[in-house]
């Protein structure tokens, strides 16, 4: 029988066991329903409760306000008008949020000017612009103009960064307290008796990773399916290239770290000290989360984020990340993979011995530096 | 047959084997005995690649144990474990296909071997709602399920109540007579005695004996002899420094003595002392012979 077939059999397990688990299905739902609210849920309560105040420099044709009342009406949106004395008023208004849009109407009859802070609230624009349909046309201008899809991108960046943590490290603990109840129930014996210890692993990563996809690939699709359907957002040009990267990073991520906990959990002898044996890892990791959030995102074409692009344990997030606010070369996803790629590979070379050698110590938990004694002999 | 060749295996400072060697033949039901800590796990451990041995190898069939051999072996550790919330027979056919069975294949032998294990109606239970009896049955199947050639049990019968342990020397014999290698380890040394053909005895990772159980009582230097001379009690002994006494109760004394001792002599000593009752030579049990062994 060939290892290929035992490290199938493994993963089979993981995906059959665990797949039909309520843990997974629990899992599965409550993130389902976490994307669906987050992007539904924001036009909904802004659409029944929130008032649009729209400030007014000059005056209208005479139909726009009972033009205005009707759409609105019909389009559930409240709004609110207010004459405003000139368009530097008006402008600091909005600045400081007391008006969500302001309609300037030149005296000279010239085009009249729709003015946002920056650009988000799509319906009151509509709205106003379909009010004034009969009379002359609309400009929209912008206070903060930007990039169009500097927001979409922003948005993508930060979600990403999010729901790359949050899958790589739900499924690289399943790895882990999966190590650990084989050793506690002392399954691993009998397992090991016909399967190498290295396929045991690759296996049990192998299969809870293919749950792992699963779940992003539904994530990815639910989410960016609703938020078209809700004109949430539009998909900038660039979404294929960082969907792509998105599953490609969760592969190498998830690889690096469960590998890395599927060793540390051979360590802990009983699951209340898994989590104490996995601290180093679950440490880099939040390291590795909290830079992309906070320094990455906030210069990712900056000194540290590059060079954060190059270091294994943080690439699985900043790329990604880094890909999706476009600021960031070729080149530089290509190498970050490859080192990405070395590093699993020396980590499953190096941890397979560790995990073959303490994975049937029973007894406490085995230091690291003990653990590679045992693992020499 | 399964060849243990000069083993040896030190833990740090502790050696758990010290170039153990012996072999178990098909067909025939093996005892592998010896004290806690004397190497009897460490040794199954071997067999199946669990444990590297610093010196030493183990053969199947003429052939060094690599893992095809094992994928013909069968293996109970002697801490049990399976997966707590599998279905039991999913959990056999795992396991029968990581023998090399096809799905298939894997799911009817499960199906013989619960009906068999009269477990056929827990197939579709988890492991963990079954009674811990009924565990112990099935981590047997587990063990079985792929009709290996070599069965190797750390100690089967630990455990269980008189009538699983009917069950487990039914169904170790039975498979023993089908021509396949049974080699298990226990501390019931009665049991031992009752179903096993042949033993191994280590102690301190060492092979302080192997054999057949009838020639290795046979062979031993000592025999009991168990004198009953009525009204007596043991006076009849005065003065024979010779005779080393192991239990005296009422008229019955045993005696300690070696293969070639002088029977009449003793015969006549006791008969001049009353009526003799009862006048019996044997070869010691092995549980006898394990503490000699052991011990010496």
């Amino acid at each position: 029988m060939s290892r290929w077939r035992s490290v199938w059999l493994v993963a089979r397990r993981e995906l059959i066991e665990r797949g039909r688990s309520r843990a997974f299905l629990l899992s599965l739902g409550l993130t389902m329903g976490i994307i669906l609210a987050g992007i539904f849920l924001p036009s909904l309560i802004g659409g029944a409760t929130g008032t649009n105040r729209l400030g007014i420099v000059g005056n209208p044709p005479p139909t726009f306000y009972a033009q205005l009342g009707v759409i609105s009406a019909a389009s559930n949106v409240k709004i609110q008008t207010e004459q405003v004395p000139d368009e530097a008023t008006g402008e600091g208004d909005l600045r400081s949020g007391s008006l969500d849009g302001l309609l300037v109407v030149p005296s000279d009859g010239g085009l009249p000017t729709f003015v946002v802070k920056e650009r988000k609230n799509g319906s009151l624009g509509q709205i106003v612009g379909a009010s004034l349909s009969s009379g002359p046309s609309l400009t929209f201008r912008e206070l903060t103009p930007a990039d169009p899809n500097r927001d979409t991108s922003f948005l993508f960046a930060n979600v990403g960064v999010i729901l790359l943590f949050i899958s790589i490290f739900t499924f690289g603990t399943w790895v882990l307290t999966g190590v650990v109840e084989e050793k506690q129930s002392r399954v691993v014996e009998v397992v090991l008796s016909t399967v190498d210890a290295r396929d045991l692993l690759m296996g049990k990563v192998l299969g809870i990773g293919l749950l792992g996809l699963v779940q992003l690939v539904l994530m990815v699709v639910v989410g960016l399916g609703a938020g078209v359907a809700a004109r949430r957002f539009t998909l900038p040009p660039a979404t294929f290239g960082a969907v792509a990267q998105l599953f490609l990073w969760f592969g190498l991520g998830y690889a690096l770290y469960s590998t890395a906990l599927g060793v540390l959990g051979a360590l802990a002898s009983r699951m209340e000290e898994a989590s104490n044996a996995a601290s180093p890892v679950s440490f880099i990791a939040m390291g590795a989360y909290f830079f992309s959030l906070i320094v990455a995102l906030d210069d990712p074409s900056g000194t540290a984020a590059r060079i954060a692009t190059f270091i294994p344990p943080v690439a699985p997030m900043v790329v990604p990340l880094r890909t999706a606010l476009g600021a960031i070369e070729p080149w530089e996803v290509v190498v970050s993979a490859a080192l990405t790629v070395a590093t699993i590979w020396v980590l499953f070379v190096v941890g397979g011995r560790v995990y073959s050698g303490v994975i049937l110590r029973t007894g406490g938990r085995i230091g690291l530096r003990e653990a590679w004694r045992i693992s020499r002999q | 047959m399964l060849e243990i060749i000069d083993l040896a295996k030190r833990y740090g400072t502790v050696v758990a084997l010290d170039g153990a060697s012996f072999a178990a033949t098909p067909g025939r039901l093996v005892g592998f005995l010896g004290p806690n800590g004397a190497g009897k796990t460490t040794a199954m451990r071997c067999v199946f690649g669990l444990v590297r041995p610093d010196r030493g190898e183990t053969r199947w069939n003429g052939q060094p144990i690599d893992r095809t051999a094992r994928l013909r072996f069968g293996y109970m550790p002697e801490q049990r474990g399976l997966y707590p919330r599998m279905r039991v027979a999913d959990q056999l056919s795992y396991f029968a296909q990581h023998h090399g069975m096809t799905a298939r294949d894997a799911k009817a032998a499960t199906a013989r071997w619960l009906e068999r294990l009269g477990l056929a109606d827990r197939a579709r239970s988890k492991l963990e709602d079954l009674s811990h009896g009924n565990q112990q049955r099935v981590q047997l199947g587990a063990a079985l399920v792929h009709d290996p050639e070599l069965l190797v049990l750390d100690e089967p019968f630990s455990g269980l109540d008189p009538l699983g342990i009917a069950t487990m020397s039914e169904i170790l014999r039975e498979r023993a007579a089908a021509g396949v290698g049974v080699l298990f380890s226990s501390h019931q040394l009665d049991l031992v005695e009752d179903i096993c053909e042949d033993v191994v005895i280590i102690a301190r990772g060492k092979i302080v004996a192997h054999g057949a159980i009838d020639e290795l009582r046979a062979a031993s230097a000592r025999r009991h002899l168990d004198v009953e001379v009525v009204g007596a009690g043991g006076s009849w002994l005065d003065g024979r420094r010779d005779l080393t006494v192991v239990e005296r109760r009422g008229d019955l004394v045993r005696l300690l003595v070696g293969a070639d001792a002088d029977l009449a002599g003793i015969l006549a000593a006791a008969s001049a002392a009353g009526t003799v009752r009862r006048f019996a030579f044997q070869p010691p049990a092995l549980s006898e012979l394990f503490m000699e062994v052991v011990q010496g």
